[in-house]
């Protein structure tokens, strides 16, 4: 059969006549005589009209067939039609590669979570106050300090430090509390051990112990040291994303995400952790669960009200709140008194200039009349 | 070189869009179930189909690097480049003072642009070495960091001229690329003849440089204040009443921008296409290979409607099917790609220039395009 051969030494091909043996294929060159080992032989055309073959290795020598001489050829050397002579790979590559991939990934996504704990156990004073830095940074451009919460501020610090004194809180003379001004209901807790609490959480609830609910709850995100252990995994997945994916930015934009206070929401079994360390430091304090219960119903009920979506992230991420309302609701002591008095009530709601609140309804009367967007604590 | 013109069509593509679309999609695929770790075998597939459809002479080009090559070079980027970048960008921030972390990163972004450089000098040198015609090696010669020195020069000129050194600094860097570039042992020449290389060029890049610093805003600007006042929101969105916002408000605006954009878009690649036609054809008309010249009849809209396709695959594709409009773009070029002459083809010889045994590790670090860039 008529076909063309490069030499691999100049760029033209010359005409020449190949015979097809049992195992090689044979053509001449000038005088001289080539005779090429089927096994020895790859495609060089993928598919493309018409079939080139090379050596192996590559000497730069090629011939090329026209398409009409394939069943010839096909007969002579199947093996130069498999998948694998036209350079596709096995499927075994594939499957090695998803292998690969998902054990890097269980690596980096479930190992370096598991050794959150000790990293962030380890880390220096001064590495946990620069991430608190760039927390406080955020906290200062998305809220506004209340000049006037200095009072109620007290007021919430000596109920978590009681809180935290009954329940043994190793943290109980770190912690504090600061009230902002900001546009949703919420609380979390920072890097330093500083918790943040909005006005319009305060506002939110209704009576003291659903706001004594949710610090406890933000305590024991510090206490558990949640915080930089959450900051850590979301790195190792930054880490992950930028070695794996390539440079496109995607790692760095969760690393930078995990220290901001997009960051800071949680796992579920942070979450549940928090929640029943929350309710033994209320149950130390002889503070009714209840609270806590009644601030869960609060949130469901804004949650389904929440039309624009402006609640999605973390409820997303949170135990259902039926489920945790019931649970705090199960350790319920009723009778209890709250942990504020009258007055101390009204100058916390009073913070960030909201003219105080109502005093002190009853619980069996307490339903959320209207309230204003909110976001569960995280 | 033989007086004799070449075939009436010397360069054809004969992909077909089904046939590589469906590569792509396989690739797209396996991509995303390996975490992108198949992405080494994608471009390589993907190279070897793009290749084998384009034919000089009636031979085709034949792409032969392998998958592993390209692995190898990202696991040597893993300690190389990775492991200094996490410590700049995770560990730094935590383990020193602020102002020592803050100018790592800025040094490390200073030392992106030679890097990028030299990262897109290298990926060429591995595609040329990996790309044979008539079993003859294509091939890179020259160095990677003189090219990362010069090109960071002209990128800093490209920024001190607010871009107006641009067309210098693209016709600079064709010129190094391409007079390093050889077929077998025989070199590519830039020819100069007297004339500014970029002398075409000014007039259609001060059609995209007035249009991106003007047109291209107000067009935004006209469509998302239209958008918005079809939509009834103008008012509300400016707060001149104290309106309820209606209850499609969010998506409203969001469409509003979202039509501003796409115009927006559409506005930039329009200004730009003059420009990116008027600079691939000098670049061409340039170009000579043992006497013979070349020639590219690229137009203006007939690329902006390419590179529109190419766009808009990729976008909905969010990137999976991104090797569509490298394959539009190719098959663009090829097919109006013209050669004066022919070359002495039986006197040039196989390339001696050395061959890479690993590749783009670095460009693959940074994440860049992975496409063929023909010029």
């Amino acid at each position: 059969m008529r076909a063309r051969y490069a030499d691999g030494r100049a760029a033209i091909t010359r005409e020449t006549e190949c015979t097809l043996a049992a195992d090689t294929l044979n053509f001449i060159i000038g005088e001289t005589r080539a005779e090429w080992s089927y096994a020895d032989l790859a495609r060089a055309d993928d598919g493309n009209g018409c079939i080139i073959l090379k050596r192996k290795p590559d000497t730069g020598e090629r011939l090329y067939f026209e398409s009409e001489h394939e069943a010839e050829l096909r007969a002579a050397a199947p093996n130069l039609f498999t998948k694998r002579a036209r350079g596709i790979e096995s499927p075994l590559i594939a499957a090695s590669l998803a292998a690969a991939a998902y054990a890097c990934a269980a690596a980096f996504l479930i190992g370096v979570p598991m050794a959150s704990g000790p990293i962030a156990d380890i880390m220096p004073t001064a590495s946990r106050e620069q991430i608190a830095d760039i927390s406080w940074s955020q906290v200062n451009a998305l809220t506004d300090y209340c000049d006037d919460s200095d009072e109620a501020a007290r007021i919430l610090n000596d109920m978590a430090h009681r809180m935290m004194t009954a329940a043994q809180v190793p943290q109980r003379d770190n912690v504090w509390i600061t009230i902002v001004d900001a546009p949703i209901p919420n609380a979390f807790a920072l890097p330093d051990e500083s918790i943040i609490v909005t006005a319009q959480l305060i506002a939110m609830a209704e009576q003291p112990d659903e706001l004594a609910g949710v610090i406890a709850h933000e305590i024991a995100h510090i206490e558990r040291n949640h915080v930089l252990k959450n900051i850590v995994s979301n790195m190792g997945a930054g880490i992950f994303f930028d070695i794996v994916v390539g440079g496109g930015g995607i790692g760095q934009a969760v690393a930078v995400a995990s220290v901001n206070l997009a960051g800071l929401s949680y796992s579920r079994d942070f979450e549940r952790e928090a929640d029943a360390r929350g309710l033994d430091y209320l149950d130390a304090a002889d503070i009714d669960t209840a609270g806590l219960a009644r601030m869960f119903d609060h949130l469901r009920t804004a949650a389904e009200g929440d039309v624009e979506g402006a609640i999605p992230a973390l409820l997303s991420t949170h135990p259902d709140t039926a489920t945790r309302g019931a649970d705090a609701r199960a350790r319920s002591r009723p009778g209890l008194a709250q942990p504020l008095t009258e007055q101390e009530w009204r100058v916390v709601r009073s913070a960030c200039g909201s003219g105080g609140g109502p005093a002190l309804p009853a619980p069996a009367a307490a339903q959320p009349a209207e309230q204003p967007e909110k976001t569960p604590p995280s | 070189m033989t007086s004799e013109a070449a075939p009436a069509q010397a360069f054809r593509h004969s992909g077909k869009f089904i046939d590589v679309m469906g590569l792509a999609a396989k690739n797209a695929l396996l991509t995303l179930l390996t975490f992108t770790l198949y992405r080494f075998w994608a471009r390589t597939s993907m190279r070897r189909r793009l290749w084998s459809r384009v034919s000089a002479m009636g031979d085709p080009l034949e792409y032969t690097g392998t998958a592993l090559e390209l692995f190898r070079g990202f696991l040597i980027a893993l300690p190389t480049f990775f492991l200094p970048a996490i410590f700049v960008y995770y560990i730094a921030p935590l383990a020193l003072d602020p102002g020592t972390a803050g100018w790592l990163a800025f040094g490390f972004y200073l030392l992106a642009v030679p890097l990028i450089a030299a990262a897109r000098y290298l990926m060429r040198r591995y595609q040329l070495s990996r790309t044979h015609w008539r079993g003859i090696r294509f091939g890179l010669a020259g160095s990677a960091a003189g090219f990362a020195f010069a090109s960071s020069g002209w990128t800093v000129l490209q920024w001190l001229s607010l871009f107006w050194y641009t067309p210098v600094s693209r016709m600079n860097r064709a010129k190094l690329l391409w007079e390093n570039a050889r077929f077998g042992d025989q070199p590519f020449e830039f020819v100069e003849d007297g004339q500014s290389p970029q002398k075409d060029l000014w007039w259609p890049f001060a059609l995209g440089w007035f249009g991106t610093a003007f047109a291209v805003p107000t067009v935004f600007g006209i469509v998302l204040s239209v958008g918005l006042a079809y939509l009834g929101l103008d008012a509300v969105a400016s707060g001149e009443q104290a309106t309820e916002p209606p209850p499609n408000f969010i998506a409203g605006v969001v469409i509003a921008y979202l039509i501003a954009v796409i115009g927006a878009l559409l506005g930039y690649l329009l200004v730009w296409a003059p420009y990116n036609a008027a600079a691939m054809n000098a670049i061409a008309a340039r170009l000579s290979l043992d006497g013979a010249r070349f020639r590219l009849r690229a137009k203006t809209f007939s690329l902006f409607l390419v590179t529109l396709a190419g766009w808009i695959v990729t976008i909905f594709s969010i990137g999976l099917l991104a090797p569509i409009a490298g394959f539009l773009q190719v098959r663009y070029v090829i097919n109006r790609f013209e050669i004066l002459g022919e070359p002495r083809f039986a006197e040039i010889g196989q390339s001696i220039v050395s061959a890479p045994n690993a590749g783009e590790g670095l460009g693959d670090a940074f994440d860049l395009d992975m496409g063929v860039g023909v010029i």
